[in-house]
């Protein structure tokens, strides 16, 4: 759904540019083709890898991780494991709420499910390409605590 | 290209390709497994990307520095932090295709923090997102971790703004002397694309040539007049000297 509406909003922007400054708009669509020339080998590759160590590391590997006695290494391990992978949010949220029904504690679960999103080791030679490696490091560093947090936070409500 | 600067290019490609043909090799099953998930990205790549990049040009030509200045800039306060969470939850795509939106919108005046926030919000507060994660894990953990989140990311967003500079992002920091400092200022009002429309390999490049005098200060088709105006501004001292 949320695709369709941005292809739908780029169609229009485009248009709407177009109508109104042909040589402007033809200019856009060079820096377009640049980045996307500069960029897509990239992500396609880092997404090639990624996928490949989750077909090396099979599902009851995370849940064992996340089901760990030790509620604060799993959260840890969540927060790591969050890190190292990007898994689209299709495939983490079912994998997160099996996780949970057989047994994961819920902040693991947290910790996962937002360093999943938010830090991405895998993503950061693409960060550091577009801003540079102190950005990246203190933004994926910083997001690395924020995740703590907002885990350790939702287990005192939940 | 020689031969090193090929395999250096694309050593990750290269690396890749090797642990495919070794997990070939050891378990077929795995393999294939791991084609079909890169083939899924591969189709959420293709289905977003050329939509983020043609927004992201158009950002760069057309909106004037002012506007993205007065909404997320520095001085943007409350509105800025608002329109940044806004923008990032209601954009598609994993956070990949979140950077070069970020990008341009950085070097057209946001700031650093404004821009931590929307790349984090792109990232984590995303409404399709949330309906799926509410189906899945429960309406409760949803909105309860959605209620931490918004605070999180605007922290993250503070504490990087206060930690990194816009000169960061702009140039390399251990660059001291005065010439370089110069090449430093040149590349930062460039924009940055590395198109080659200049005949150099990438912006640093042709600001380098520029200091060295072995360029006209006119070559990049891209920034057009205004950057070439500011580059002039840049060398004004030198020329004085």
């Amino acid at each position: 759904m949320d695709t369709i509406v941005l292809i739908a909003i780029t169609i229009l922007a485009f248009t709407i540019a177009f109508v109104k400054d042909k040589s402007k708009t033809k200019k856009s669509m060079e820096v377009a083709k640049k980045m996307f020339q500069n960029t897509f080998l990239e992500v396609l590759t880092i997404m090639a890898l990624v996928a490949l160590f989750l077909s090396w590391i099979p599902a009851s590997v995370i849940k064992n991780m996340l089901g760990n006695a030790n509620e604060m290494l799993s959260i840890v391990l969540g927060v790591a494991i969050g890190t190292i992978t990007i898994i689209p949010a299709f495939v983490a949220f079912p994998l997160a709420g099996s996780l949970l029904e057989s047994g994961a504690h819920l902040r693991a679960i947290a910790a996962f499910i937002t360093t999943l999103t938010m830090v991405g080791f895998a993503t950061m030679p693409i960060e550091i390409k577009y801003f540079g490696r102190k950005f990246t490091f203190v933004r994926n560093g910083i997001s690395i605590l924020a995740a703590l947090l907002i885990a350790l936070g939702m287990g005192l409500i939940l | 290209m020689s031969y090193v600067e090929k395999i250096k290019k694309y050593k990750l490609q290269i690396i890749t390709a090797v642990l495919y043909l070794i997990t070939v090799v050891y378990k077929q099953e795995m393999a294939l497994y791991a084609a079909q998930i890169t083939f899924g990205y591969l189709k959420e790549m293709i289905q977003i990307l050329p939509a983020v990049f043609i927004i992201s040009g158009l950002i760069t030509i057309w909106v004037p520095k002012e506007v993205v200045m007065k909404n997320f800039g520095k001085e943007s306060g409350f509105k800025g932090k608002t329109f940044s969470i806004l923008m990032g939850s209601v954009s598609a795509g994993p956070i990949y295709a979140a950077f070069p939106v970020a990008f341009s919108l950085l070097s057209k005046g946001a700031s650093i923090s404004n821009v931590v926030v929307i790349i984090s919000a792109w990232a984590v507060v995303k409404i399709p997102m949330l309906l799926v994660e509410a189906k899945f894990l429960s309406l409760n953990f949803m909105m309860v971790r959605a209620l931490f989140t918004i605070p999180a990311i605007l922290l993250v967003g503070y504490i990087t703004g206060r930690l990194v500079k816009e000169e960061d992002v702009m140039a390399n920091k251990d660059e001291s002397d005065f010439r370089k400092n110069i090449i430093i200022q040149i590349e930062s009002v460039l924009p940055h694309y590395d198109c080659g429309g200049c005949g150099y390999k990438n912006c640093r490049r042709y600001a380098e040539d520029i200091v060295a005098g072995k360029s006209d200060i006119d070559q990049c088709s891209v920034g057009g007049e205004e950057v070439q105006e500011r580059i002039q501004e840049i060398l004004r001292p030198i020329s004085l000297e």
